[in-house]
């Protein structure tokens, strides 16, 4: 028995070597990220210690049955271990999140500075209106509920409250933990509509969805599901169109092409969120040509805004978004003439949290 | 290279096996040098030329003893060599705290080197100075084979973190050694226990005492909750390492000494020094206590012996004054046991047990810490000194996440796990044993590769050493 439990082990380890060095994933889909490859590792220097480090990232990332194993690993310290989270994301009643604590002051206080230099640089002498609205992640519904350790949002609230001088709007009960994607950090357009509304009778325009409904876009696996490596029912992607959006267009300015509102493409993507409008881009312009009104919106915001402005694009005769993780503000005016638009500013906890993304 | 890495586990040690077993005896020290130097340089090429010069010093000196021994010319050697190796030790690791005292009692500005510490310095060279000692003092014989010289010294196994393996241990070992199937056998069981205590125990610890590290506002639970947690981490990270070391060393025919026993079992300090790296204090004692004249002086002299001892434990340890200070605590603690209660401690066997963990958790403040400002706001973190709360949702959320993961740690550092097993092999549960064993073991491997595909943070801590 005991040769044959060596042979065995040796069998394993032996194969699993061939295999690793025989792995050339390129793209993991789970994980959403370049894999390194064996051929990065030949490009490395040894002297350095580069090459080795580099090996060893290889090496885990060529390994066979990764995503099986990183599977086994996160089960075991869910279901086995207890652990409450595994790589900081848990699962309450099939609803994924990932813990964000403590809040970063510091962070927040850059995110408050960049706003500033925007309404300094931008807006000042001219006759727009500016909103803020702090979007709540999901652990605000979730872990809080659950007594997990959260931001704590009143300090960041009243952080910008005391930073900025623009109009808040407060949209947290508004929202649910059923308002956001069980396997996606983001929320889900077809539960936002109240927040839509909100935003637009705060911002003094009608809010018009008139006869638009919800599509079933398919499926929709959300980033959380290759992040947790723990099974999670997939989502479902709706969408609301047709009726006052039937003939909105969208333009990346940066191209100065058309997009899609809705990417169909995208949903296929490494990131189905991609599915609205096309996923992050530094400058983007919805127009209506049905609007009523000529009144116009300039939302800088992050990935949340990309779903939330369809919605309103019903109300307002053009929005232009802008993404200041791929835009610096110093550029703007290059591209947006500020003269009387309604300006929100409209950004997740998360990003407020992690600012340094912002330029 | 680390034990707990892919690369190790599924391209090394399998290429490694296979050609050890397929050439001829003769060949096999020469592989284990040449494979060994490359385990070395994985992790530090360019700390290569200092292992090496080493090796070069500690075997030229030992052929100069040997070739002018009972003559002067053998003494000195035996001095040079001991003051070149211990030098480059003390270069490499003690060199900036000596600069950083001396800028803070003169008040200089003297830069600091900033060297990076070789990888296994500490251990190599005790391991090459109980060589030239060793051959000095006539009791072991000179290696005039440079190759089976080398593979004492760099042998991979035991190279980054123990056991300090003497050559003594080991020289009839390089020249005749006995493979066989029962000692692989025995020596992969050995090592895949090392591989999970890391793996799947000590790495998980270490992963809470970085989230109370990153923690803004910790608790005063928090801190003793993580403190407990660096307890386990230690004891399984080292003694896992050390199950791994000695299990390679039997697959490939040697048979190092034990590093571990349950020190958490002890009931007094001196029981835990001579159940916690037994290597390195029976190397302290054999190499400076003893020949200080350890307990048969004066009762001054003696306790001298003790301080000196223990602060260069405290030292080996780590380039620190807070770790000289761990040291001394252990030796006052030593010298009150001997005089005092070392009775007390062994008719009081549960208060014992509690006095041991208490004082060894107290002192893991210290040996954590980066300095001794580092040690006290540790401290005052463990007692609400600076002003945190004694518990919040931060710390309940780690706490009941981790509750099963602390209990099995726990576990891990009894006997009993083996205890049970072995009571299970022989009774009528044998047969169930004998089946489920090797399904167990493979279970451990698939396991612990689990974690490591997935995994990021995995170092040894005492890997600094």
């Amino acid at each position: 028995m005991k040769k044959l439990t060596l042979a065995l082990l040796f069998a394993l380890i032996l194969a699993g070597g061939i295999a690793m060095f025989l792995g050339n994933t390129e793209v993991s889909l789970s994980e959403r990220r370049q894999m390194t490859q064996w051929s990065d590792v030949a490009d490395s220097k040894i002297l350095n210690g580069k090459l080795m480090s580099k090996a060893e990232d290889a090496a885990m990332d060529q390994f066979p049955l990764r995503d099986t194993f990183r599977s086994v690993k996160a089960n075991f310290l869910y279901r086995v271990m207890g652990q409450l989270d595994n790589n900081g994301i848990y699962i309450h009643e099939g609803s994924a999140a990932k813990l964000e604590y403590p809040l970063d002051e510091l962070s927040v206080r850059n995110a408050i500075n960049k706003i500033q230099n925007i309404q300094n640089t931008c807006l000042r002498g001219t006759r727009v209106k500016t909103y803020t609205c702090i979007i709540p992640d999901k652990n605000y519904y979730l872990a809080q509920e659950l007594g997990y350790p959260v931001l704590d949002y009143g300090r960041m609230e009243e952080m910008l409250s005391e930073g900025l001088n623009m109009t808040s709007i407060d949209i947290y009960d508004l929202l649910s933990a059923d308002a956001y994607y069980a396997t996606d950090p983001h929320w889900d357009q077809a539960d936002i509509v109240p927040v839509a509304e909100h935003l637009a009778q705060q911002m003094g325009v009608p809010f018009l969805l008139d006869d638009a409904t919800v599509q079933d876009g398919g499926p929709f696996s959300g980033a959380y599901t290759g992040q947790s490596a723990l099974t999670l029912a997939a989502d479902k992607l709706s969408y609301w169109d047709g009726g006052i959006l039937e003939n909105c267009k969208a333009y990346d300015l940066s191209t100065g092409g058309e997009i899609p509102i809705y990417d169909f493409a995208g949903a296929q993507s490494n990131d189905p969120y991609n599915f609205f409008l096309g996923g992050a881009a530094p400058l983007q312009v919805i127009e209506n040509p049905d609007c009523p009104n000529d009144r116009e919106l300039i939302i800088f915001r992050d990935s949340f805004g990309s779903s939330i402005a369809p919605l309103l694009a019903g109300s307002y005769h053009r929005i232009t978004l802008v993404d200041l993780r791929y835009v610096h503000s110093s550029i703007l005016k290059q591209y947006i003439q500020f003269t009387d638009q309604d300006v929100l500013f409209l950004y997740s906890t998360l990003i407020l949290n992690q600012s340094s993304a912002l330029r | 290279m680390l034990f707990s890495s892919l690369i190790f586990l599924y391209a090394f040690l399998p290429l490694l096996i296979l050609l050890y077993f397929a050439i001829p005896k003769g060949g096999r020290n020469l592989i284990l040098l040449l494979f060994s130097l490359v385990f070395y340089a994985w992790g530090e090429p360019k700390y290569l030329v200092c292992i090496l010069v080493s090796i070069t010093i500690g075997y030229l000196a030992g052929l100069l003893i040997h070739r002018y021994r009972g003559r002067l010319m053998a003494k000195i050697s035996m001095i040079l060599a001991t003051i070149a190796t211990l030098g480059l030790l003390g270069y490499f690791k003690y060199a900036d705290l000596l600069i950083r005292t001396v800028n803070g009692i003169a008040g200089s500005s003297i830069p600091l080197l900033r060297l990076a510490l070789p990888i296994g310095i500490s251990f190599y060279t005790f391991q090459i100075l109980s060589y030239v000692i060793d051959v000095y003092r006539g009791k072991a014989e000179v290696q005039k084979n440079p190759i089976n010289f080398g593979a004492y010294v760099v042998f991979f196994p035991q190279l980054i973190a123990g056991p300090i393996v003497r050559y003594l241990d080991i020289a009839e070992q390089l020249k005749t050694r006995r493979c066989s199937w029962d000692l692989a056998y025995s020596g992969a069981v050995r090592f895949l226990v090392g591989l999970g205590k890391k793996v799947l125990l000590a790495n998980q610890l270490g992963a809470l005492v970085q989230a109370f590290d990153s923690s803004v506002e910790a608790s005063v639970l928090f801190a003793w909750l993580a403190m407990v947690a660096y307890m386990l981490q230690l004891y399984l990270d080292f003694s896992g390492y050390s199950d791994m070391a000695i299990g390679l060393g039997r697959i490939f025919g040697f048979e190092f000494p034990e590093n571990f026993n349950y020190p958490f079992l002890s009931v007094s300090l001196t029981e835990f020094w001579r159940r916690w790296h037994m290597t390195l204090g029976t190397w302290f004692r054999d190499y400076v206590y003893i020949p200080l004249g350890g307990n048969r002086v004066s009762k001054g002299r003696w306790l001298i012996n003790i301080a000196v001892v223990w602060g260069l434990t405290g030292l080996w340890h780590g380039a620190g004054w807070n770790f000289l200070l761990w040291g001394l605590i252990f030796g006052a603690a030593l010298i009150g046991e001997k005089l005092w209660y070392h009775k007390f401690l062994e008719r009081n066997r549960w208060f014992g047990h509690l006095y041991v963990l208490v004082v060894f958790l107290f002192t893991l403040v210290l040996f954590r810490a980066n300095d001794l400002s580092g040690a006290l706001t540790g401290f005052s973190a463990m007692f609400g000194l600076d002003g945190g709360p004694v518990y919040n949702a931060e710390t309940l959320y780690h706490l009941r996440s981790n509750l099963i993961l602390l209990l099995l740690s726990a576990l891990a550092c009894t006997p009993l796990p083996v205890r049970t097993l072995g009571w299970c092999e022989k009774g009528r549960l044998a047969p169930v044993v004998t089946v489920l064993k090797p399904v167990a073991l493979a279970a451990i491997l698939l396991l612990c590769t689990a974690f490591l595909v997935d995994g990021s943070f995995n170092p040894f801590l005492y890997f600094r050493f």
